[in-house]
Protein backbone atom coordinates (compact mmCIF):
# COMPACT_ATOMS: atom_id res chain seq x y z
CA UNK A 1 0.00 0.00 0.00
CA UNK A 2 1.63 3.54 -0.81
CA UNK A 3 1.77 6.21 1.73
CA UNK A 4 -1.20 8.08 0.06
CA UNK A 5 -3.17 4.84 0.29
CA UNK A 6 -2.64 4.79 3.25
CA UNK A 7 -3.15 8.25 4.64
CA UNK A 8 -6.51 8.27 2.53
CA UNK A 9 -7.72 5.50 5.33
CA UNK A 10 -7.00 7.42 7.94
CA UNK A 11 -8.55 10.84 6.55
CA UNK A 12 -11.53 8.12 6.18
CA UNK A 13 -11.75 6.51 10.07
CA UNK A 14 -11.64 10.62 10.78
CA UNK A 15 -14.50 10.80 9.01
CA UNK A 16 -16.39 7.95 9.63
CA UNK A 17 -15.55 8.58 13.70
CA UNK A 18 -17.52 12.50 12.79
CA UNK A 19 -20.28 10.21 11.12
CA UNK A 20 -20.70 8.05 14.45
CA UNK A 21 -20.88 11.01 16.36
CA UNK A 22 -23.06 12.51 14.41
CA UNK A 23 -25.58 9.16 14.30
CA UNK A 24 -25.68 9.18 18.23
CA UNK A 25 -26.41 12.85 18.39
CA UNK A 26 -29.20 12.68 15.79
CA UNK A 27 -30.27 8.97 17.74
CA UNK A 28 -30.30 11.43 21.28
CA UNK A 29 -32.32 14.02 19.31
CA UNK A 30 -34.24 11.34 18.04
CA UNK A 31 -35.23 10.05 21.45
CA UNK A 32 -35.93 13.12 23.23
CA UNK A 33 -35.58 16.69 22.84
CA UNK A 34 -33.67 19.34 25.23
CA UNK A 35 -36.09 21.29 26.76
CA UNK A 36 -35.79 25.38 26.79
CA UNK A 37 -35.59 25.62 30.72
CA UNK A 38 -34.58 28.70 32.62
CA UNK A 39 -31.10 28.79 34.77
CA UNK A 40 -30.58 25.56 32.90
CA UNK A 41 -27.63 26.43 30.63
CA UNK A 42 -25.56 28.20 33.60
CA UNK A 43 -22.40 27.01 33.84
CA UNK A 44 -21.69 24.93 36.65
CA UNK A 45 -19.87 27.23 39.43
CA UNK A 46 -21.12 25.33 42.98
CA UNK A 47 -24.25 27.59 42.85
CA UNK A 48 -22.34 30.80 42.09
CA UNK A 49 -22.75 32.46 38.98
CA UNK A 50 -19.21 32.81 37.98
CA UNK A 51 -17.97 35.79 35.98
CA UNK A 52 -18.49 36.13 32.40
CA UNK A 53 -16.87 35.77 30.11
CA UNK A 54 -14.55 32.87 31.64
CA UNK A 55 -12.14 33.53 29.05
CA UNK A 56 -9.92 35.90 31.70
CA UNK A 57 -6.40 36.17 30.89
CA UNK A 58 -4.83 32.96 33.18
CA UNK A 59 -1.86 33.00 34.56
CA UNK A 60 0.70 30.77 33.27
CA UNK A 61 2.59 29.69 36.60
CA UNK A 62 4.59 27.58 34.15
CA UNK A 63 5.73 29.80 31.96
CA UNK A 64 9.28 29.03 32.90
CA UNK A 65 8.80 25.38 31.54
CA UNK A 66 6.53 26.73 28.56
CA UNK A 67 10.27 28.38 26.78
CA UNK A 68 12.41 25.54 27.84
CA UNK A 69 9.55 22.89 26.59
CA UNK A 70 9.58 24.85 22.87
CA UNK A 71 13.62 24.77 23.11
CA UNK A 72 13.40 20.46 23.32
CA UNK A 73 10.02 20.42 21.27
CA UNK A 74 12.14 21.67 18.35
CA UNK A 75 14.92 19.12 19.50
CA UNK A 76 13.00 16.21 19.02
CA UNK A 77 11.80 16.78 14.93
CA UNK A 78 15.89 16.29 14.62
CA UNK A 79 15.84 13.24 16.63
CA UNK A 80 13.57 10.65 14.86
CA UNK A 81 15.60 11.06 11.66
CA UNK A 82 18.83 10.61 13.66
CA UNK A 83 16.92 7.85 15.46
CA UNK A 84 16.46 5.94 11.88
CA UNK A 85 20.00 6.14 10.85
CA UNK A 86 21.89 5.86 14.21
CA UNK A 87 23.23 2.25 13.49
CA UNK A 88 24.31 2.64 10.05
CA UNK A 89 25.84 5.83 11.29
CA UNK A 90 27.68 4.40 14.53
CA UNK A 91 29.84 6.65 16.64
CA UNK A 92 29.64 9.74 14.78
CA UNK A 93 25.87 9.53 15.31
CA UNK A 94 26.85 9.27 19.49
CA UNK A 95 28.81 11.95 19.38
CA UNK A 96 27.24 14.63 16.78
CA UNK A 97 23.83 14.18 18.77
CA UNK A 98 25.51 14.12 21.99
CA UNK A 99 27.45 17.33 21.82
CA UNK A 100 23.81 18.76 20.78
CA UNK A 101 22.07 16.95 23.59
CA UNK A 102 24.73 18.21 25.62
CA UNK A 103 24.25 22.00 24.79
CA UNK A 104 20.51 21.88 25.20
CA UNK A 105 20.98 20.12 28.53
CA UNK A 106 23.47 22.53 30.13
CA UNK A 107 20.48 25.51 28.57
CA UNK A 108 17.99 23.09 31.02
CA UNK A 109 20.59 22.92 33.66
CA UNK A 110 21.14 27.53 32.84
CA UNK A 111 17.70 27.54 33.00
CA UNK A 112 17.22 25.67 36.33
CA UNK A 113 19.33 27.76 38.00
CA UNK A 114 17.98 30.68 36.93
CA UNK A 115 14.42 29.84 38.39
CA UNK A 116 12.72 28.71 35.33
CA UNK A 117 11.50 25.49 37.15
CA UNK A 118 9.38 26.68 39.80
CA UNK A 119 6.17 27.98 39.59
CA UNK A 120 5.96 31.81 39.03
CA UNK B 1 -10.87 -5.62 7.07
CA UNK B 2 -8.39 -4.86 9.43
CA UNK B 3 -9.57 -1.62 10.17
CA UNK B 4 -12.82 -3.03 11.51
CA UNK B 5 -11.34 -5.33 13.27
CA UNK B 6 -9.17 -3.39 15.13
CA UNK B 7 -12.00 -1.17 15.77
CA UNK B 8 -14.28 -3.29 17.27
CA UNK B 9 -10.77 -4.39 19.55
CA UNK B 10 -10.64 -0.91 20.50
CA UNK B 11 -14.66 -0.65 21.66
CA UNK B 12 -14.32 -3.86 23.40
CA UNK B 13 -11.28 -2.54 24.78
CA UNK B 14 -13.21 0.50 25.68
CA UNK B 15 -15.67 -1.33 27.00
CA UNK B 16 -12.98 -3.43 29.54
CA UNK B 17 -11.41 -0.32 31.00
CA UNK B 18 -15.19 1.09 31.30
CA UNK B 19 -16.08 -2.23 33.33
CA UNK B 20 -12.55 -1.75 35.35
CA UNK B 21 -12.81 1.64 36.08
CA UNK B 22 -16.24 0.89 37.70
CA UNK B 23 -15.10 -2.10 39.62
CA UNK B 24 -11.73 -0.25 40.84
CA UNK B 25 -14.17 3.26 41.69
CA UNK B 26 -17.11 1.80 42.61
CA UNK B 27 -16.66 -1.44 43.75
CA UNK B 28 -19.17 -2.51 41.91
CA UNK B 29 -19.39 -5.05 39.18
CA UNK B 30 -21.86 -5.53 36.61
CA UNK B 31 -21.29 -6.62 33.25
CA UNK B 32 -23.77 -4.90 31.63
CA UNK B 33 -23.17 -1.08 33.20
CA UNK B 34 -20.86 0.90 30.62
CA UNK B 35 -23.46 0.02 27.80
CA UNK B 36 -26.52 0.81 30.76
CA UNK B 37 -24.67 4.36 31.33
CA UNK B 38 -24.17 4.74 27.73
CA UNK B 39 -27.97 4.35 26.69
CA UNK B 40 -28.88 6.65 30.00
CA UNK B 41 -26.51 9.65 28.42
CA UNK B 42 -27.88 9.06 24.88
CA UNK B 43 -31.55 9.70 26.10
CA UNK B 44 -30.79 12.30 28.47
CA UNK B 45 -30.64 16.39 27.37
CA UNK B 46 -27.53 17.39 26.00
CA UNK B 47 -27.47 21.02 27.12
CA UNK B 48 -25.58 23.77 25.58
CA UNK B 49 -24.20 26.22 28.06
CA UNK B 50 -25.30 29.65 27.63
CA UNK B 51 -22.59 31.94 25.68
CA UNK B 52 -20.35 29.05 24.48
CA UNK B 53 -18.24 28.78 21.75
CA UNK B 54 -20.39 26.59 19.64
CA UNK B 55 -17.58 25.72 17.46
CA UNK B 56 -15.25 24.40 20.02
CA UNK B 57 -17.67 22.79 21.90
CA UNK B 58 -19.13 20.93 19.63
CA UNK B 59 -15.54 20.20 17.84
CA UNK B 60 -13.95 18.89 21.38
CA UNK B 61 -15.70 15.44 22.62
CA UNK B 62 -15.21 14.48 18.47
CA UNK B 63 -11.55 15.29 18.40
CA UNK B 64 -10.70 13.57 21.44
CA UNK B 65 -12.37 10.31 19.65
CA UNK B 66 -10.56 11.14 16.63
CA UNK B 67 -7.17 11.62 17.93
CA UNK B 68 -7.37 8.00 19.90
CA UNK B 69 -8.33 6.24 16.86
CA UNK B 70 -5.30 8.01 15.20
CA UNK B 71 -3.27 6.92 17.35
CA UNK B 72 -4.50 3.17 17.33
CA UNK B 73 -4.60 2.65 13.48
CA UNK B 74 -0.49 2.73 13.35
CA UNK B 75 -0.14 0.53 16.16
CA UNK B 76 -0.15 -3.23 15.16
CA UNK B 77 -2.15 -6.15 16.42
CA UNK B 78 -0.24 -8.79 14.47
CA UNK B 79 2.23 -8.63 11.46
CA UNK B 80 -0.69 -7.88 9.18
CA UNK B 81 -3.40 -6.62 11.30
CA UNK B 82 -2.49 -2.80 11.35
CA UNK B 83 -4.79 0.18 9.56
CA UNK B 84 -1.70 1.58 8.03
CA UNK B 85 1.90 0.71 8.59
CA UNK B 86 3.02 4.04 8.21
CA UNK B 87 6.85 4.61 7.59
CA UNK B 88 6.76 7.26 10.33
CA UNK B 89 4.41 5.35 12.51
CA UNK B 90 6.30 6.48 15.51
CA UNK B 91 6.18 10.43 14.73
CA UNK B 92 2.24 9.87 13.50
CA UNK B 93 1.45 8.63 17.15
CA UNK B 94 2.96 11.27 18.18
CA UNK B 95 1.39 13.97 16.20
CA UNK B 96 -2.29 12.22 16.81
CA UNK B 97 -1.53 12.61 20.68
CA UNK B 98 -1.00 16.34 19.87
CA UNK B 99 -4.32 16.46 19.67
CA UNK B 100 -5.52 15.68 22.92
CA UNK B 101 -4.49 18.75 24.42
CA UNK B 102 -6.07 20.61 20.96
CA UNK B 103 -8.92 18.55 22.13
CA UNK B 104 -8.99 18.99 25.91
CA UNK B 105 -8.38 22.59 25.43
CA UNK B 106 -11.51 23.30 23.32
CA UNK B 107 -13.67 21.17 25.79
CA UNK B 108 -12.15 23.57 28.51
CA UNK B 109 -12.90 26.67 26.70
CA UNK B 110 -15.50 26.15 24.40
CA UNK B 111 -18.60 25.88 27.32
CA UNK B 112 -17.33 29.69 28.90
CA UNK B 113 -17.44 28.16 32.42
CA UNK B 114 -15.21 29.16 34.99
CA UNK B 115 -14.62 25.15 35.98
CA UNK B 116 -14.61 23.82 32.86
CA UNK B 117 -11.63 26.17 31.87
CA UNK B 118 -9.35 25.76 35.02
CA UNK B 119 -10.01 21.97 33.97
CA UNK B 120 -8.45 22.65 30.01
CA UNK B 121 -5.40 25.13 31.57
CA UNK B 122 -4.63 22.45 34.24
CA UNK B 123 -3.95 20.09 31.12
CA UNK B 124 -1.76 22.20 29.37
CA UNK B 125 0.18 22.58 32.59
CA UNK B 126 0.52 18.76 32.11
CA UNK B 127 1.23 18.39 28.64
CA UNK B 128 4.30 20.60 28.59
CA UNK B 129 5.57 18.25 31.62
CA UNK B 130 4.55 15.01 30.17
CA UNK B 131 5.38 15.24 26.26
CA UNK B 132 8.81 15.47 26.18
CA UNK B 133 8.65 11.58 28.42
CA UNK B 134 6.46 10.28 25.51
CA UNK B 135 8.45 12.01 22.80
CA UNK B 136 12.25 10.57 24.14
CA UNK B 137 11.45 7.06 25.47
CA UNK B 138 10.28 6.47 21.29
CA UNK B 139 13.28 8.21 20.22
CA UNK B 140 15.32 5.86 22.32
CA UNK B 141 12.70 2.57 20.83
CA UNK B 142 13.66 3.95 17.37
CA UNK B 143 17.61 3.87 17.77
CA UNK B 144 17.19 0.31 18.51
CA UNK B 145 14.50 -0.81 15.42
CA UNK B 146 16.54 1.73 13.25
CA UNK B 147 13.14 2.71 11.99
CA UNK B 148 9.76 4.31 13.24
CA UNK B 149 7.75 1.90 11.41
CA UNK B 150 5.94 0.21 14.21
CA UNK B 151 5.73 -3.09 12.89
CA UNK B 152 9.48 -2.97 12.46
CA UNK B 153 10.04 -1.82 15.92
CA UNK B 154 7.77 -5.18 17.40
CA UNK B 155 10.46 -7.14 14.74
CA UNK B 156 13.32 -5.48 16.91
CA UNK B 157 12.74 -6.90 20.16
CA UNK B 158 12.49 -10.27 19.11
CA UNK B 159 15.43 -11.17 21.55
CA UNK B 160 14.90 -8.69 24.30
CA UNK B 161 11.41 -7.22 24.86
CA UNK B 162 12.29 -3.25 25.24
CA UNK B 163 10.90 -3.12 28.52
CA UNK B 164 13.85 -5.16 29.92
CA UNK B 165 16.24 -3.84 27.06
CA UNK B 166 15.53 -0.37 27.81
CA UNK B 167 13.78 -0.13 31.88
CA UNK B 168 14.05 3.17 32.10
CA UNK B 169 11.97 4.41 28.99
CA UNK B 170 9.11 2.07 29.92
CA UNK B 171 8.86 3.39 33.36
CA UNK B 172 8.98 6.97 32.10
CA UNK B 173 6.79 6.47 28.85
CA UNK B 174 4.23 4.38 31.41
CA UNK B 175 3.84 7.65 33.38
CA UNK B 176 3.68 10.10 30.75
CA UNK B 177 1.04 7.88 29.11
CA UNK B 178 -1.21 7.66 32.78
CA UNK B 179 -0.93 11.69 32.20
CA UNK B 180 -1.90 11.70 28.72
CA UNK B 181 -5.10 10.34 29.31
CA UNK B 182 -5.62 12.51 32.25
CA UNK B 183 -6.05 9.33 34.46
CA UNK B 184 -6.25 9.11 38.39
CA UNK B 185 -2.72 10.17 39.41
CA UNK B 186 -2.78 12.36 36.99
CA UNK B 187 -6.71 13.35 37.05
CA UNK B 188 -6.94 17.12 37.96
CA UNK B 189 -7.73 18.64 34.67
CA UNK B 190 -11.22 16.57 35.07
CA UNK B 191 -11.00 16.69 38.69
CA UNK B 192 -14.61 14.92 39.77
CA UNK B 193 -14.58 16.22 43.29
CA UNK B 194 -13.33 20.03 42.62
CA UNK B 195 -14.30 21.17 39.72
CA UNK B 196 -17.25 19.03 38.83
CA UNK B 197 -15.69 16.85 36.67
CA UNK B 198 -13.34 20.26 34.95
CA UNK B 199 -13.44 19.59 31.24
CA UNK B 200 -16.34 17.70 31.13
CA UNK B 201 -18.19 19.67 33.69
CA UNK B 202 -20.44 21.51 31.19
CA UNK B 203 -21.25 18.32 28.98
CA UNK B 204 -24.20 16.96 29.18
CA UNK B 205 -26.51 13.56 27.69
CA UNK B 206 -24.58 12.92 23.95
CA UNK B 207 -22.12 15.11 23.86
CA UNK B 208 -20.71 13.67 27.23
CA UNK B 209 -21.49 9.91 26.26
CA UNK B 210 -18.40 10.72 22.83
CA UNK B 211 -16.30 12.74 25.28
CA UNK B 212 -16.35 9.45 27.75
CA UNK B 213 -15.94 7.39 24.93
CA UNK B 214 -13.33 9.21 23.32
CA UNK B 215 -11.24 9.01 26.85
CA UNK B 216 -11.73 5.19 27.01
CA UNK B 217 -10.48 4.38 23.21
CA UNK B 218 -7.45 6.73 24.62
CA UNK B 219 -6.34 4.34 27.18
CA UNK B 220 -6.80 1.24 25.03
CA UNK B 221 -4.58 3.26 22.73
CA UNK B 222 -2.06 3.99 25.26
CA UNK B 223 -1.87 0.35 26.32
CA UNK B 224 -1.68 -0.93 22.56
CA UNK B 225 1.06 1.82 22.10
CA UNK B 226 2.93 0.93 25.59
CA UNK B 227 2.46 -2.94 24.31
CA UNK B 228 3.82 -2.37 20.88
CA UNK B 229 7.07 -0.32 22.06
CA UNK B 230 8.49 -1.97 24.75
CA UNK B 231 6.27 -5.36 25.69
CA UNK B 232 6.71 -6.91 22.39
CA UNK B 233 3.58 -6.34 20.55
CA UNK B 234 2.39 -9.28 19.11
CA UNK B 235 5.59 -11.95 20.46
CA UNK B 236 5.16 -14.66 22.62
CA UNK B 237 4.83 -18.36 22.07
CA UNK B 238 2.38 -21.20 21.51
CA UNK B 239 -0.64 -18.72 20.94
CA UNK B 240 -1.57 -16.50 17.32
CA UNK B 241 0.11 -12.51 17.87
CA UNK B 242 -3.65 -11.38 17.88
CA UNK B 243 -4.19 -13.03 21.31
CA UNK B 244 -1.24 -12.03 22.82
CA UNK B 245 -1.58 -8.50 21.48
CA UNK B 246 -4.69 -8.24 23.19
CA UNK B 247 -3.53 -10.22 26.09
CA UNK B 248 -0.59 -7.55 26.70
CA UNK B 249 -2.71 -4.46 25.31
CA UNK B 250 -5.75 -5.28 28.39
CA UNK B 251 -2.46 -6.26 30.60
CA UNK B 252 -0.77 -2.65 30.60
CA UNK B 253 -4.58 -0.73 30.37
CA UNK B 254 -5.43 -2.75 33.59
CA UNK B 255 -2.19 -1.49 35.22
CA UNK B 256 -2.79 2.04 33.81
CA UNK B 257 -5.89 2.21 36.27
CA UNK B 258 -4.22 -0.02 39.16
CA UNK B 259 -1.57 2.61 39.43
CA UNK B 260 -4.25 4.95 39.79
CA UNK B 261 -5.42 2.98 42.17
CA UNK B 262 -3.02 3.25 44.59
CA UNK B 263 -0.76 6.88 43.99
CA UNK B 264 -2.09 9.75 45.55
CA UNK B 265 -2.67 12.50 43.36
CA UNK B 266 -0.46 14.90 41.66
CA UNK B 267 -0.53 18.28 40.98
CA UNK B 268 0.36 19.62 37.36
CA UNK B 269 2.84 22.11 39.31
CA UNK B 270 5.05 19.26 40.69
CA UNK B 271 4.52 17.13 37.60
CA UNK B 272 6.05 19.51 35.97
CA UNK B 273 9.02 19.66 38.49
CA UNK B 274 9.52 16.05 38.85
CA UNK B 275 8.94 15.83 35.02
CA UNK B 276 11.68 18.25 33.67
CA UNK B 277 14.04 17.80 36.89
CA UNK B 278 14.35 14.30 36.97
CA UNK B 279 12.03 12.91 34.03
CA UNK B 280 13.74 14.53 31.28
CA UNK B 281 17.48 13.91 32.52
CA UNK B 282 16.39 10.27 33.06
CA UNK B 283 15.01 10.20 29.23
CA UNK B 284 18.30 11.75 27.94
CA UNK B 285 20.25 9.12 29.83
CA UNK B 286 18.19 6.11 28.71
CA UNK B 287 18.67 7.45 24.83
CA UNK B 288 22.68 7.42 25.48
CA UNK B 289 22.62 4.27 27.10
CA UNK B 290 20.39 2.81 24.22
CA UNK B 291 22.56 4.41 22.04
CA UNK B 292 25.77 2.89 23.44
CA UNK B 293 24.23 -0.55 23.90
CA UNK B 294 23.27 -0.37 19.89
CA UNK B 295 26.52 0.45 19.09
CA UNK B 296 27.90 -2.52 21.29
CA UNK B 297 26.07 -4.81 19.65
CA UNK B 298 23.88 -5.92 22.36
Amino acid sequence: MSALQQYAILLGLAIGAIGVAASLYAFSRAVGSTLAEPGKNVPAASGRLCREPAWARYHAHYLGYALLFLAFDMEMAYMYPWAVVFKEEGLVALLDMGVFLAILFLGLLYGWSQGALRRH
Amino acid sequence: MSVLIIVLGLLAGAYAVALLEDRLTRGSFAPAAPLLAAAALLARESIVTRKPDRLLFETAPVLLLIAALLAAAVLPLSPTLIVADLATGGLFINAALAYVLVALLMAGWGPDGAYAMVGGWRFLGQVIAYSMLIVMPITAVAIRAESLLTTAIVGSQEGWWNMFYQPLGFLLFFIASLAVCFLPPFDRPSAEGELAAGVEAEYTGARLAILRLGRMVLVVSLAAATSVFFLGGWLGPWLPPWVWSALKVLAVAALMLLAGYYLPRVREEHLLAWCWKLGIPLALLNIFIVGVMVLAGL
